[in-house]
């Protein structure tokens, strides 16, 4: 069975941009081909200049300047920043700090938890899906609302619900159990209606996801899976699911990027409490950037994050590529 | 082509380093302060970083404000910005703003609580040299004690907010219960009326993970005896009397005359639950009043009356409110110092203040206008009683965030249960020093 994903194409310094053989003397009859790529690669350079520079305005310079912020002294003088000498104390400041290591935690645990539910659940919507008709349609653009909700107002209709004085889902446990949960107020189940709001939220789109990759998957290996004697539960692990891997790590990936991010769902439903049970890496930035005004160190919080994230998808990648290697190698 | 990428790579570095220096500039404050002092003659405009004041008769106050400013400076033209009207989420976008040395906006309004670390950041101007003689006699104490920091005033006096006890006249007479002058008789007030199953709960307040809570521990300790910091800013929380303001916050929740859900309400949800009918008592800030007596807005309009919070039994006294409101600061990067300082002035001036107190639903922050003709014809007790009350101002640190978080974090604990009141008294303690420090995050 051969693998998806998309393989590295390694050029060797002999191989020209379109991966022909270059070679030290110009082929007979053609006038002067260097001069036709550089031609070219300048056209390209010029082309591509106007977006490249607006990717430079809009992500390498504020990842510069958040890099250099989080290694200098920041004062705030009249006239805006000052920048002063390099230090390593913001990071320091952060990483014995008790309080990056519980909203460290949290964002793990909340992480963990909310994709594999989502990947779960997102898979067996997709799965329905597939078998469904002319009905599908429909049901997708249904299962897409939520998804199409802004975070914040998705988030401020949930704490709505789940509010301790007038929300349904407190009334309907009364009603249920005789007993009315305080949900935000407390660690355990505020953290739980935070999973719950997200993995809402973000199902239709692992679905959507998955879906895609359902589709894609050839008749002809259900087929052969059938005439080899298959059922389908040994079909769903054996073929379907090896089948899909390639667009469930990429949504996996992005699921991983947004829900380490999380900020929207603490800041509306909780503020981060009760304490600091519900405070995530990004509110806890917000608070030391914009709240305390400590731009080093609200800054040392962004690239620890950004290094942390980047680390954990590098993590899967590499486990889920030698994966996908040795199945491919069996 | 490594050469270039390399060269794109220095053209982006030494862009990012250009960017980097041109927010470096600082500034000489003398210069600032020679040009604040001089209202312009020539045309001038003026940008105003304003959340939206309640209204008592429906129009938009801040354009009131403009236009008289306007009518009195026809040269200078002021054009509003609006902000969010709360405080963390105003400070969030105003600091960013300022911090990039932005020149807008020219003035900006800012809670209370923001000279010190906004001064010691140099976001705002400090106007102590830009004021009149006595200008300060105007005002209450409490005001100028939270706008002083390092001997510098940061912010010039705009309205405040007091706290007060809102309660249920109808429900009070109806079982011949008199007002309570301690927390002790609120209590047992409070279980009477619920007992009768007249209403859910006894008293509402604000316990969430906030600045709000911070405030409700300020009066506690407040009516308590107790000090968070010592006359050098050091902590001082600690002992019997602020152990008796803990215990009492979590004796509301025990004895179920609060809800547990307090604890994550800020002033919005409690004033929900008071005006819908569930609650005997209300602690909040006195724009309540207005929404509370609006009759399409609340089921308990024309049942309702606001004193000042009462105090502990045994100490004497009645209870504090916190020096709450907003005052306006001046961007030191303003490119018209001067008509921003003088439109600063003219928000604390006496018009205004008139003004504030016919149209707005907010105390203003002159004394004499709090008795005069305009506030006795509005009616709304929290004016009219704004004089009288005790106010206590929260702790003056450019570290008030996580002081504020120090207080705010144990307090809340406290209330769910989870800490007895000496652990977060002890808590809050440590954390206050920490705070203090500059080591908290």
């Amino acid at each position: 069975m051969s693998s998806a994903l998309p393989t590295r194409t390694s050029k060797t310094p002999a191989e020209g941009g379109d991966g022909r053989a270059r070679t030290g003397a110009p082929p007979p009859g053609s006038a002067r081909p260097g001069s036709v790529a550089r031609r070219r690669a300048r056209a390209g350079w010029f082309f591509a200049s106007p977006a490249l520079l607006v990717v430079a305005a809009v992500t390498v310079f504020p990842v510069l300047f958040s890099l250099v912020l989080s290694f200098c002294e920041v004062r705030l003088d009249y006239g805006g920043l000052r920048l002063g000498s390099p230090t390593l104390g913001h990071y320091e400041a952060l990483l014995t700090h008790p309080e990056w290591y519980r909203a460290l935690a949290f964002t793990l645990g909340f992480t963990v938890v909310s994709v594999f539910a989502e990947l779960v659940l997102g898979t067996l919507v997709a799965l329905v899906l597939e078998r469904l008709g002319a009905a599908r349609g429909w049901i997708l653009a249904l299962l897409l609302l939520p998804w199409a909700l802004i975070n914040v107002i998705a988030a401020q209709l949930w704490s709505y619900l789940f509010n301790g004085t007038y929300g349904a889902v407190g009334w309907l446990c009364e009603q249920l159990f005789g007993t009315q949960p305080d949900i935000l107020g407390e660690p355990v189940p505020a953290m739980a209606a935070m999973v719950v709001v997200d993995v809402w939220k973000t199902t239709p789109f692992v679905a959507i996801v998955v879906l895609a990759g359902l589709m894609l998957i050839p008749g002809d290996v259900y087929e052969a899976a059938e005439i080899d004697g298959a059922g389908p539960w040994t079909t769903f692990w054996k073929v379907t699911l090896p089948q899909l891997r390639p667009i469930v790590a990429i949504a996996v990936l992005f699921r991983i990027l947004q829900a380490f991010g999380i900020f929207d769902l603490p800041f509306v439903l909780t503020q981060g409490g009760p304490g600091t049970a519900t405070q995530s890496v990004a509110i806890l930035g917000y608070r030391i950037l914009f709240q305390n005004l400590d731009f080093g160190g609200g800054a040392a919080v962004a690239v620890t994050t950004a290094v942390i994230v980047m680390g954990c998808c590098l993590l899967f990648l590499r486990v889920f590529r030698a994966h996908v290697d040795e199945e491919g190698r069996a | 082509m490594s050469l270039r990428r390399r060269t794109l790579l220095t053209g982006a570095l030494g862009a990012a380093a250009a960017g980097l220096l041109t927010g470096c500039g600082g500034k000489d404050l003398d210069d600032l302060l020679t040009r604040a002092a001089a209202v312009p003659r020539g045309p001038a405009r003026l940008t105003w970083w304003v959340s939206e004041i309640p209204s008592r008769r429906g129009g938009i106050v801040a354009d009131l404000i403009i236009k008289a400013f306007e009518r009195r400076h026809p040269r200078i033209s002021v054009s509003k910005i609006n902000a969010l009207s709360t405080s963390d989420g105003n400070r969030s976008a105003i600091a960013t703003q300022l911090a990039g040395g932005s020149p807008q906006p020219d003035v900006y309004l800012g809670d209370t609580t923001w000279p010190a670390q906004f001064g010691d950041s140099s976001l705002a101007l400090p106007v102590e040299r830009l004021l009149p003689d006595g200008f300060w006699d105007a005002y209450p104490a409490a005001l100028r004690t939270g706008s002083t920091h390092g001997g510098q005033v940061y912010a010039v006096p705009f309205f405040t907010d007091s706290a007060y006890l809102f309660y249920r006249k109808d429900l009070l007479a109806k079982h011949g219960l008199r007002l309570p002058r301690s927390w002790e008789e609120l209590l047992h007030t409070s279980r009477t009326v619920q007992r009768a199953g007249d209403v859910e709960a006894g008293f509402l307040w604000q316990a969430a993970v906030t600045e709000s809570l911070t405030a409700n521990v300020t009066e506690f300790l407040a009516d308590a005896g107790a000090a968070v910091l010592d006359g050098r800013g050091r902590a001082a929380l600690g002992g019997a009397a602020a152990e008796r303001a803990f215990s009492l916050m979590a004796e509301f929740t025990g004895s179920g005359v609060t809800p547990g859900t307090v604890a994550t309400y800020e002033e919005s949800d409690s004033q929900d639950a008071f005006t819908g009918g569930r609650g005997l008592f209300l602690r909040n800030w006195s724009y309540a009043w207005v929404n509370a007596s609006a009759p399409g807005v609340s089921h308990v309009a024309g049942r309702i009356g606001a004193v000042p919070r009462p105090g502990f039994e045994g100490t004497g006294r009645s209870g504090v409110s916190c020096a709450g409101g907003w005052s306006n600061f001046v961007n030191p990067s303003s490119q018209a110092l001067g008509a921003a300082m003088e439109f600063a002035r003219f928000c604390a001036g006496e018009e205004v203040q008139r003004l504030l107190a016919r149209e707005a639903g907010v105390v203003p922050a002159m004394t004499s206008v709090l008795t005069g003709p305009e506030a006795r014809a509005a009616g709304d007790p929290t004016v009219l009683r704004a004089a009288d009350l005790r106010l206590v101002a929260r702790p003056v640190t450019p570290y008030y965030p996580q002081v504020s978080k120090a207080l705010y974090t144990p307090a809340n604990a406290v209330v769910r249960g989870d800490l007895s009141p000496a652990d977060g008294v002890r808590e809050a303690r440590e954390g206050l020093r920490t705070a203090l420090e500059g080591k908290a995050l």
